[in-house]
């Protein structure tokens, strides 16, 4: 009977090793997806047809930081970065979302290649003036951590169309506006390449990696093409 | 049965029995030294009930841990603006704030919504929580205070 057992111990024991290993090699190999809707172009090519793929891509802005300067796709030339939506009086969710995003910046303090962009949806009240206490308050600056206010109608656009998450007005919900609360993964080609719940430690843990990752790929020798 | 066998059933039950089973260590300070088995009990009850509240309307801004999130919110934690006020404490946490406080030599100006919907039971049990957490120790806030404190606001 001892002998059953200790067998049968084994066995479970064998298999669950046998069950971790492929799933951890996928893991690693996991395809790293650029997000959104993809647009089919056709053209003419030596008089053949052919169909061309563009990506999804955040579509230009122009919205002033806590410092007053101008933030354009431009600002983060050369770098991957993270972006969300909030407002300064926003007592729900906003306040666990800062938290996280501190550790974003705090991971990526001293390294260039790594940016953050905040976007009021509520700039009538978040001024360049409040923006700046805010920043300080949390003890951050520009332009490694912008928090950014401009048109509203631009910054609702922006962040339905461009960065695919909701941000508007709404009346019903507490603090008079719905957003999410994601944080946004965008590569140096101005790709999305990843959508986390800012409120969930677990998940920016994993959009810290991911970062780390997606900085992996540009500094990996042109071998594939 | 081994003797070694039957040393660890015998550790693995005392550690059961430590942990728990009637005793309200958790919840025993400075503060709640005097209390009866009776107090105790409820002060407890109050303990458990405050930290979900807490959890739910409170815990956003001022973490779990009681420490507020840099100049933005205030700490709760060892607050010398909240020890030096019961009554003020409950006004603020049924009405909110607004404006300017100062907190521990900081000042802060982040406006706190109010939480209306909250019983004076509510109430007393989220002050209860916070008065006896993170290394403060008042005691209990009962409902009594509660109410006075709530009919007295400014």
């Amino acid at each position: 009977m001892k002998i059953y057992f200790k067998t049968f111990i084994a066995i479970i024991f064998g298999v669950s090793l046998l069950g971790c290993d492929p799933a951890e090699k996928q893991n690693k190999n996991e395809e790293f997806p650029i997000l959104g809707r993809k647009q089919f172009v056709e053209r003419t090519v030596n008089g053949e047809t052919v169909v061309d793929t563009i990506d999804h891509t955040i579509p230009d802005f122009r919205l002033v930081n806590q410092d007053s300067i101008w933030v354009t796709p431009k600002s983060f030339e050369n770098k991957v970065y993270v972006a969300d939506f909030f407002f300064t009086s926003c007592p729900t969710i906003c306040p666990t979302m800062k938290k996280e995003m501190l550790r974003v910046y705090n991971a990526y303090k001293n390294n260039n290649s790594v940016a953050i962009i905040s976007h009021t949806i509520d700039p009538k009240h978040d001024t360049v003036a409040l923006l700046k206490d805010f920043a300080q308050r949390l003890d951050v600056e520009a332009p490694k951590w912008n928090f950014v206010t401009g048109n509203k109608e631009e910054i609702y656009e922006l962040g339905q169309k461009g960065y695919m998450v909701t941000a508007m007005e709404d009346e019903n919900e507490e603090g008079g506006y719905i957003h999410s609360g994601a944080f946004i993964l965008v590569d140096k080609e101005k790709h999305v390449r990843g959508v986390y719940d800012g409120t969930n430690s677990n998940d920016v843990d994993r959009l810290i990696k991911d970062i780390d990752r997606l900085l992996a790929t540009y500094n990996e020798p042109k071998t594939k093409s | 049965m081994s003797l070694k066998q039957s040393l660890s059933y015998i550790t693995f039950l005392s550690l059961i029995f430590s942990t728990g089973c009637g005793s309200y260590s958790e919840f025993s300070s400075e503060a709640t030294k005097d209390y009866s088995r009776a107090e105790m009990q409820k002060f407890a009850k109050y303990m458990v009930a405050g930290k979900q509240l807490y959890t739910t309307h409170c815990s956003n801004c001022h973490q779990e841990s009681g420490q507020g999130l840099g100049k933005l919110y205030p700490p709760l934690a060892k607050s010398d603006f909240m020890m030096q006020n019961v009554n003020r404490t409950a006004c603020l946490i049924k009405n909110g704030i607004k404006g300017e406080i100062i907190v521990n030599n900081i000042t802060y100006n982040q406006e706190m919504p109010a939480l209306e919907e909250l019983t004076n039971l509510e109430v007393a049990e989220i002050a209860t929580y916070i008065y006896n957490s993170w290394g403060n120790e008042r005691g209990f806030v009962t409902v009594k205070e509660v109410e006075t404190s709530l009919s007295n606001c400014q």
